[in-house]
């Protein structure tokens, strides 16, 4: 089975552009560290066109964190503001970057949304 | 909160709170502190003399960023004939840093003992007020040979303070001492540095990469005054409106601050001490108060909410997509989810005033490239507006938190709990909604019409924006008129009976231009009669409402900056006389409180306390209160752009005498405008 990360990066690349991330251009490198194992995921904005590979290489943002973490926030049951401010996710260079990525993070699974009083009455 | 004694200063999110001696001794009840980022990072900071507490003779704020203190040896009853003084001086900017000063008076030598005692207990913002007993993390104090380091750590979560002394110290975990000898008339000198840090895995600070607006000094003060040059002169034979316009200038200079994510750029916090932080509704209605004086302040603001803007649903955080943020916090509580602001969405009216902030802004500046650049973020908030707001699917916002434990109830600016009530003084259930945000749905459409129209180059959306405009002008004109009364209600609940009380958001309606004008009259009638205008302007709740109470928090109090928007709304409907009462009302007020108008104040008649009675408030300055003055103005002198030229159509009342403001930045370059009071305010009255 794959795991929510590469999932998350495979759909990336997959989907190639993001309309939230029109605005934006940058390379973002995540280093997930698990003991003496890093895991790298390389992603390159340019104006919303996304590209993801799976290499080592110099980007305007690192961010640090453990994959067990980074799976639970490109699922939603983490939130990555929090888990940046608990120092639980570490970032070395443009911290913009990784707060427009973070938009793109689904909200937790559990999540409801709104209630609509008619879905109330219905229910 | 703090006593009107304690002294602040402060850059950014950085800021002390002292006792008048320049001591810090934190306690629920005086929530003193150096705090940073929403910590606290120093809760004890006391010095003494021999081993003896000093006497402050007096206190000087030199600037928003720093205060110096004179003090002497002993008690109250007899330090007229001290020997010895001490100086001290403070400034924040980045970190705190303060400089001691100790003079000897007496002819013969002394030997003293200076120590200062430190701690901290790094409480967050939103524990300031309790008793902490339970933190979470551990609390450490390490004292190394030239510096002592106060900390905390709960996880990865780690703060802390490092302080040093420029002479050489003894450092303990309580603190650091200074053995001096001084012959007569010799003095003594030393600096004390305070960092704070928020220290990541590995080292690194979390507000690495922040630049502020000048950590030095030198580079405050010349960033302050930059900041004065830049804006409008106001000049007038009345003495206090160029004294409250100056201190309203210089206190919105101190609001500026830099969130973490926005590259150094400034935007207006809500409320010193305690509420520099971005907050959507505060950040937006401060930047449109201030649009003629300081228009940078909202591209910024616009930029950093549409870069936060939701994107997803999160019950949480009371987040959906397309709605702007309410608050952002970076403390523990946010940190480990035990607060929700990281960032918090639970305001239903940031949403539309960001619409409303950015078609406003063009109209002074002509940046249509923000315009442009910002059109997502726009559809996303209209989008947001019709669907994810309309809880009960008849065309209005409503809200209803979806985070019962720490959400917040009322989502509108009156967010105190029982701030939305029937006549009979009952709450209504939820959803709720309120009138003035229907208003200022009705004015994001109107305004987006044209910005799709003129800039994104889509009138077709144009046109359906403004279809939608008027139908909802007419449902709500139907839905929310109290008959018996001749005003809108200030709210509705989910079954559409009416909270049909009294109140000033009908300001606010006409500010948003959702009233239909053979209504205004009524509603210019009530916002001036007896029971809403106190003499000093007008109250949140009108007299003989069952919750009227006068220092009531948002049922009777006067908030300065609602009355700007009553008045803006007045002038929009043509009431450029009744607007001019309101605004000479408000500015009469401020010069009881130096120019500085407080968060809020009492509701009495003004004939019966001759002074406004401050409101009990932790916050000050606070920026809405702030721009208020600078709103009063434009309304006063009826600057409005208008195709491209800056149209200026003042109504002073007779006593403000002669007006004039040089140099109003706009698409025309700099223009003045020149008024002269002419508006005699006891003809009115009578009338």
């Amino acid at each position: 089975m794959v795991d929510a990360t590469t999932r998350f990066f495979e759909d990336l690349d997959r989907r190639g552009y993001e309309p939230l991330l029109a605005k934006t251009s940058g390379t973002l490198r995540f280093d997930l560290h698990e003991g003496a194992h890093t895991t790298h995921w390389l992603l390159h904005i340019d104006r919303g066109k996304l590209r993801v590979r799976q290499e080592d290489q110099e980007a305007d943002t690192v961010v640090g964190t453990g994959p067990r973490l980074f799976g639970e926030l490109v699922s939603g049951q983490e939130n990555a503001i929090a888990a940046l401010l608990r120092g639980d996710m570490t970032v070395l260079g443009d911290l913009r970057l990784v707060l427009q990525i973070e938009r793109i993070f689904p909200g937790p699974p559990d999540a409801r949304g709104p209630h609509h009083a008619f879905q109330r009455r219905a229910a | 909160m703090a006593g009107t004694d304690t002294v602040r200063i402060l850059d950014g999110n950085t800021f002390v709170v002292s006792e008048d001696t320049g001591d810090i001794e934190a306690t629920p009840s005086e929530p003193t502190g150096l705090f940073a980022i929403d910590t606290r990072f120093l809760s004890k900071w006391v010095l003494t003399v021999n081993g003896e507490r000093l006497n402050a003779l007096s206190y000087d704020d030199l600037q928003y960023y720093e205060a110096r203190f004179f003090l002497v040896p002993g008690m109250a009853t007899h330090y007229i004939d001290a020997k010895l003084s001490i100086i001290r001086e403070r400034a924040v900017g980045g970190s705190f840093r303060e400089t001691l000063t100790i003079l000897n008076h007496d002819e013969k030598p002394v030997d003293l003992e200076i120590r200062m005692d430190a701690a901290s207990d790094f409480a967050d913002l939103f524990q300031v007020k309790d008793e902490i007993l339970n933190k979470k993390g551990e609390i450490y104090a390490e004292a190394e040979s030239d510096r002592l380091r106060l900390g905390y750590r709960r996880g990865n979560f780690k703060r802390e303070t490092v302080i040093q002394a420029s002479q050489r110290a003894r450092y303990d975990r309580n603190g650091f001492a200074f053995s001096v000898h001084l012959e007569p008339n010799e003095q003594w000198e030393t600096g004390i540095d305070v960092q704070t840090f928020a220290v990541g895995p590995g080292g690194r600070d979390l507000r690495m990469g922040l630049r502020t607006h000048g950590v030095e000094r030198l580079a405050l003060e010349q960033d302050l005054q930059q900041w004065i040059d830049k804006a409008p002169k106001v000049n007038s034979e009345h003495r206090e409106v160029c004294s409250t316009y100056r201190r309203s200038l210089i206190d919105l200079a101190a609001l500026r601050f830099s969130p973490l994510s926005l590259g150094g750029q400034t935007l207006p916090a809500a409320g010193l001490p305690w509420f520099m932080t971005m907050f959507g509704r505060d950040s937006i209605l401060t930047c449109l108060q201030v649009l003629p004086f300081a228009p940078d302040l909202s591209k910024t603001t616009l930029r950093i909410l549409g870069a936060l803007q939701g994107t997803r649903f999160d019950d949480f955080r009371d987040e959906d997509p397309g709605r702007i943020l309410h608050e952002m916090r970076y403390g523990e509580t946010a940190a480990f989810e035990e607060q929700p602001h990281s960032p918090y969405y639970g305001s239903v009216d940031a949403t539309p005033l960001f619409v409303v902030l950015l078609d406003e802004y063009e109209k002074w500046t002509g940046d249509v490239a923000l315009v442009k650049e910002l059109e997502a973020e726009c559809r996303a908030a209209l989008k947001w507006v019709d669907s994810y707001a309309d809880l009960v699917g008849n065309g209005y916002i409503w809200y209803e938190r979806r985070n019962t434990d720490t959400g917040l109830e009322n989502q509108c600016w009156k967010d105190s709990w029982d701030s939305i009530s029937y006549r009979d003084g009952t709450l209504p259930p939820f959803p709720r909604a309120t009138c003035e945000v229907q208003g200022y749905a009705y004015d994001a459409k109107m305004r987006a019409a044209r910005l799709a129209r003129e800039f994104w180059d889509d009138p077709a959306f144009g046109d359906q924006l403004e279809r939608e405009a008027a139908e909802l002008r007419e449902r709500f004109n139907r839905d929310w008129w109290v008959t018996d009364g001749e005003y809108y209600a200030l709210g509705m609940d989910p079954d559409g009976r009416q909270c049909a009380v009294l109140s000033s958001n009908i300001g606010h309606l006409l500010w948003s231009g959702i009233v239909e004008p053979d209504r205004a009259r009524k509603l210019a009638d009530h916002l001036l009669g007896p029971r809403l205008f106190s003499g000093w302007g007008v109250r949140t709740l009108a007299e003989g409402e069952v919750r009227y109470n006068p220092i009531g928090y948002h049922n009777g109090t006067i908030w300065p900056f609602d009355n700007s928007f009553i008045a803006w709304g007045l002038r929009r409907y043509g009431f450029a006389d009744e607007a001019a009462v309101i605004a000479n009302g408000i500015l009469d007020a401020a010069r009881y409180f130096d120019g500085r108008l407080p968060e809020a104040f009492g509701g009495y008649p003004r004939d019966l306390t001759k002074f406004p009675v401050e409101y009990p408030t932790a916050c000050s300055p606070q920026a809405w209160s702030t721009g208020t003055p600078l709103l009063l103005i434009r309304t006063m002198l009826g600057l409005e752009p208008h195709e491209g030229h800056l149209a200026v159509d003042p109504r002073l009342p007779v006593g403000m005498g002669r007006i004039e403001v040089l140099d109003i930045p706009g698409r025309w370059g700099r223009v003045d405008a020149f008024a002269r009071g002419r508006v005699d305010l006891h003809k009115l009255a009578a009338q």
